[in-house]
């Protein structure tokens, strides 16, 4: 009976998705943060306006869009990478958007030239290491990890995840195509380990003493300070973050972002979502629930970022990102990064 | 009346051949869709043969070798201990053996992942005594022995599925000849039984090989690049559909030929299937040392297949319950698994039944290729099936509804369907269905009154092992689903991938409770009463 039920249950409740009041905004996003549920339901308790989501990979996203076509009913594409962003404008799923907010709120380097997309949210590509056995005063640059006193040392992530092929991007963009491959190649071979498993494996492995520097986002660590589980609050506590190249270009940052489908037949609705993604209270929110941090500016920290301190950001235009994502994955692929 | 009969028969014997083209077209589509892109200029073909590609097929090759060989050694002496002998537990371990194939493999490879963790101690004394080298073919050799381990241990029960039928249908016969000629235990295993089992044998690891080939989660997360992996980089980094679909391709070729391989076994070895039922009335009974042995040779499988995973994930859901309290569980989600789960388990063996009806009604060559073919989205990763899928729905607008994903199910598991009624039709059915349509039965009435009853119990297996697929399905459903649509697998992999793995604990956990209730009820059907023997 209670087998009957369950399956009444789902069918009505496909049958009620598609008798909604309001026409909904239907966005596809790839961040699947649970506490962008709560952003979903602000925005409908302010506006009216009901929200729905479609969370996938953003290629499976953009691969759906581009099957729909026109007859797509989808209005917002959510990134948490502006090199996919740019890939969806170079596939002509966006629309231009014309909004003051937008344009004067999110900085320049944060935004599309041609405002098809902007960033919301800023996520930086950090060091952590293990304050026993490395000397802050010795850190400097993304480059300066090419060394071979790093030999055996070095822990990161593999080259088929995003935000590393976004920081070999931005290497592309500082130094150029040669040396990005040579960074790439003596990066691999200063590995502590073949690349393997997700940022935070990475830091356990610091913390553990597999090695002694990791390549990750700076949100990973606030994650596993608050994470459910003991052993995880544990590791965070022992390890220590380092901004690199903060004497020069910067550190290599990267977006969550969105931009408005060409196909949406609700553009000014999606248009205030996505202002609304820059208004105070959503800005506020990034710091304290994903960790990651607000694009606008003088929007307060959370404590915890404060503590890692301020930092300099690599000026880079991240549409840029898209220009070099591809050359990445090759430099990758023949630098043997798996 | 005569006249009558034969004008009729005809006339459905077009309308079975026709609703199978049919069926085998719609279901083909999308994968002409994908597969006829391997034509196109592929920009990135060259640079992968000159940098991956080797390694991804050298790492597809261990890794298939390696998990079969493994799954072998788990399920062969579980299944013809079960098969043969009495003792302690023997019954629990009956059904409880294929428990395992209720944990997908990537929330398996979530638990597991802590092995390579925890010996990172271990590594680094190593490094610090016998040094590098040293250390990294320790590293290498402990997260791959884990990767092989975890997946043996999850995939296994397809070759003990099939290796434990065959044992039990031979009993009676060759097996109790053997014995009262005198053979010892070991000799009838190596002499009589193994040598029978072989095409259950190669049915069962090519199974276990198209699973290996396929996984992403697993190996992506252990950090062995194989082909589907290479097949994702390729298609979302370097944005190379084409070059993505070229390398799929190696793989259906190489299932292709797998497939072949069995087909020889099979027809070779037909007769053994023709056996009768089992009894489980003369089980030798094993005195307690070897009855040991035998609990241990089942419960080591189980215990890293199942129990490991379940216990590692039922103490993450207690400390997400401690840290968050006890929310809501959820139950729509469950509702949404169920209802896909259900209505493509029925839908694909409905559509098995037709095209291996009209097949026997129609035993020629222009339609048992389609049919063959129309199998193949098995041998192709979900998430590329789905790409093809939407390549031809999107034609229609039907993207992102409940049909669409049954359908895209249906072209990439009709495989599990496809072949184990042609084999139930073949051994059960032999030329009863012949005789009937002699007998002036129409091709309906003869399916509704002979086949189906005769197979009923096969049919069930076909639900059962379709519906456990599909509850753990993950790479079609997040693609094709409609909006603001959840199953557990989504759900369970968008919480992993914020890492919040205790969470993710909770529909892992319903998944396989779902799953682990499906084959339970799988190998109730599997071990008919003695009572059944005709």
């Amino acid at each position: 009976m209670q087998f009957k039920q369950a399956i009444y249950t789902s069918l009505l409740s496909l049958f009620s998705l598609s008798i909604w009041a309001e026409a909904p905004l239907i966005i596809y996003s790839h961040r699947h943060y649970e506490a962008d549920e709560a952003l979903y339901v602000a925005f409908t308790e302010e506006t009216g306006i009901p929200v729905q989501v479609l969370k996938a990979g953003a290629n499976e996203l953009m691969e759906r869009l581009k099957a729909e076509g026109a007859s797509s009913k989808a209005d917002l594409f959510i990134t948490s990478d502006a090199g996919r962003l740019g890939e969806a404008k170079a596939l002509g799923l966006l629309a231009p958007i014309h909004s003051e907010i937008l344009s004067t709120k999110v900085p320049q380097a944060f935004q599309d030239p041609e405002g098809t997309w902007f960033g919301f949210s800023m996520r930086a590509r950090v060091f952590v290491y293990a304050p026993e056995r490395v000397d802050a005063s010795t850190l400097s640059t993304y480059e300066a990890l090419a060394d071979k006193q790093w030999r055996g040392r070095i822990l990161c992530r593999s080259s088929n995840n995003i935000y590393n092929q976004s920081l070999l991007a931005s290497i592309i963009s500082a130094d150029g195509k040669k040396e990005a491959l040579s960074w790439a190649t003596d990066v691999r071979k200063n590995m502590a380990r073949p690349p393997q498993g997700s940022d935070r494996d990475q830091i356990r492995a610091v913390a553990a003493g597999l090695g002694d520097l990791a390549i990750v986002n700076t949100y990973y660590v606030g994650l596993m300070l608050n994470s459910p589980d003991p052993k995880d609050r544990e590791i965070a506590q022992k390890v220590k973050i380092f901004f690199p190249n903060q004497s020069g270009r910067g550190t290599h940052v990267n977006i969550s972002g969105g931009g408005i489908l060409a196909t949406s037949t609700q553009k000014e609705n999606a248009q205030k979502f996505l202002e609304f993604m820059v208004s105070d209270f959503v800005q506020k929110s990034f710091p304290l629930n994903t960790f990651e941090y607000p694009v606008v500016r003088n929007i307060a920290w959370s404590d915890l970022q404060k503590s890692w301190g301020t930092f300099k950001t690599d000026p880079l235009n991240l549409a840029k990102l898209y220009e070099y994502g591809q050359q990445a994955v090759l430099l990758f692929n023949m630098a043997g990064w798996e | 009346m005569n006249k009558r009969t034969f004008t009729s028969l005809r006339h459905e014997v077009d309308l079975w051949s026709i609703a199978a083209g049919g069926i085998c077209l719609l279901i083909l589509c999308p994968l002409i869709a994908v597969l006829s892109g391997m034509g196109h200029a592929a920009p990135m073909w060259e640079h992968l043969k000159e940098t991956v590609l080797s390694d991804y097929l050298l790492n597809t090759l261990w890794l298939t070798l390696a998990v079969s060989v493994l799954a072998i050694f788990m399920a062969l002496p579980a299944a013809w201990i079960l098969s043969q002998f009495s003792f302690p537990g023997q019954k629990l371990f009956e059904w409880a053996m294929v428990l395992p194939l209720a944990v997908p493999t990537y929330v398996a490879a979530f638990v597991y992942r802590q092995v390579p963790e925890a010996a990172i101690p271990l590594l680094i004394q190593i490094r610090s005594r016998w040094g590098v080298d040293a250390f990294l073919f320790a590293e290498g050799f402990i997260r791959k022995g884990t990767l092989t381990v975890l997946m043996a241990a999850v995939l296994y029960p397809y070759l003990y599925l099939s290796l434990r039928t065959a044992f039990m249908v031979q009993r009676r016969g060759v097996i109790e000849a053997a014995h009262i000629l005198g053979r010892s235990p070991a000799s009838v295993f190596f002499s009589v039984a193994l040598p029978l089992a072989r095409p259950a044998l190669i049915a069962g690891v090519s199974l276990v090989i198209m699973e290996v080939i396929n996984d992403y989660g697993a190996v992506y997360f252990m950090g062995v690049p194989t082909l589907t992996v290479g097949i994702f980089r390729t298609w979302t980094g370097l944005g190379d559909l084409t070059s993505a679909v070229r390398l799929a391709g190696i793989m259906v070729f190489a299932v292709f030929i797998l497939l072949a391989l069995e087909q020889l076994q099979r027809g070779k070895a037909h007769f053994s299937e023709k056996e009768s039922a089992p009894a489980h009335s003369n089980q030798r009974k094993l005195r307690p040392v070897k009855a040991t042995l035998a609990f241990l040779t089942c419960l080591v499988p189980i215990g890293l297949g199942f129990l490991i995973p379940f216990i590692q994930l039922l103490y993450w859901a207690g400390l997400s319950f401690a840290h968050k309290g006890l929310g809501q569980l959820p139950w729509t989600r469950m509702g949404n698994s169920l209802l896909l789960a259900l209505l493509t388990a029925v839908l694909l063996t409905a559509l098995g039944v037709i095209l291996n009806f009209a097949q026997r009604l129609h035993p020629v060559r222009a339609l048992k290729l389609p049919i063959r073919l129309a199998g193949v989205g098995y041998a192709i990763p979900g998430a590329v099936v789905a790409v093809g899928v939407m390549i031809f729905l999107g034609k229609f607008s039907l993207i992102g509804s409940v049909y669409a994903i049954c359908f895209g199910y249906v072209v990439r598991f009709l495989a599990v369907g496809l072949q184990p009624i042609r084999a139930g039709m073949e051994r059960v059915c032999g030329s009863l269905d012949q005789a009937s349509r002699v007998l002036g039965h129409s091709p309906t009435q003869t399916l509704f009154k002979i086949n189906l009853p005769l197979i009923r119990g096969t049919l069930m297996a076909v639900v059962m092992l379709v519906f456990v697929d599909i509850l753990k399905e993950l790479p079609m459903t997040m693609i094709l689903r409609p909006v603001d649509f959840d199953t557990l697998a989504t759900l369970a992999f968008g919480l992993a991938q914020e890492s919040r793995i205790q969470e993710c604990a909770i529909p892992s956990l319903m998944i396989i409770f779902l799953a682990g209730t499906g084959l339970f009820s799988l190998n109730r059907l599997l071990t008919p009463p003695p009572s059944h023997t005709p």
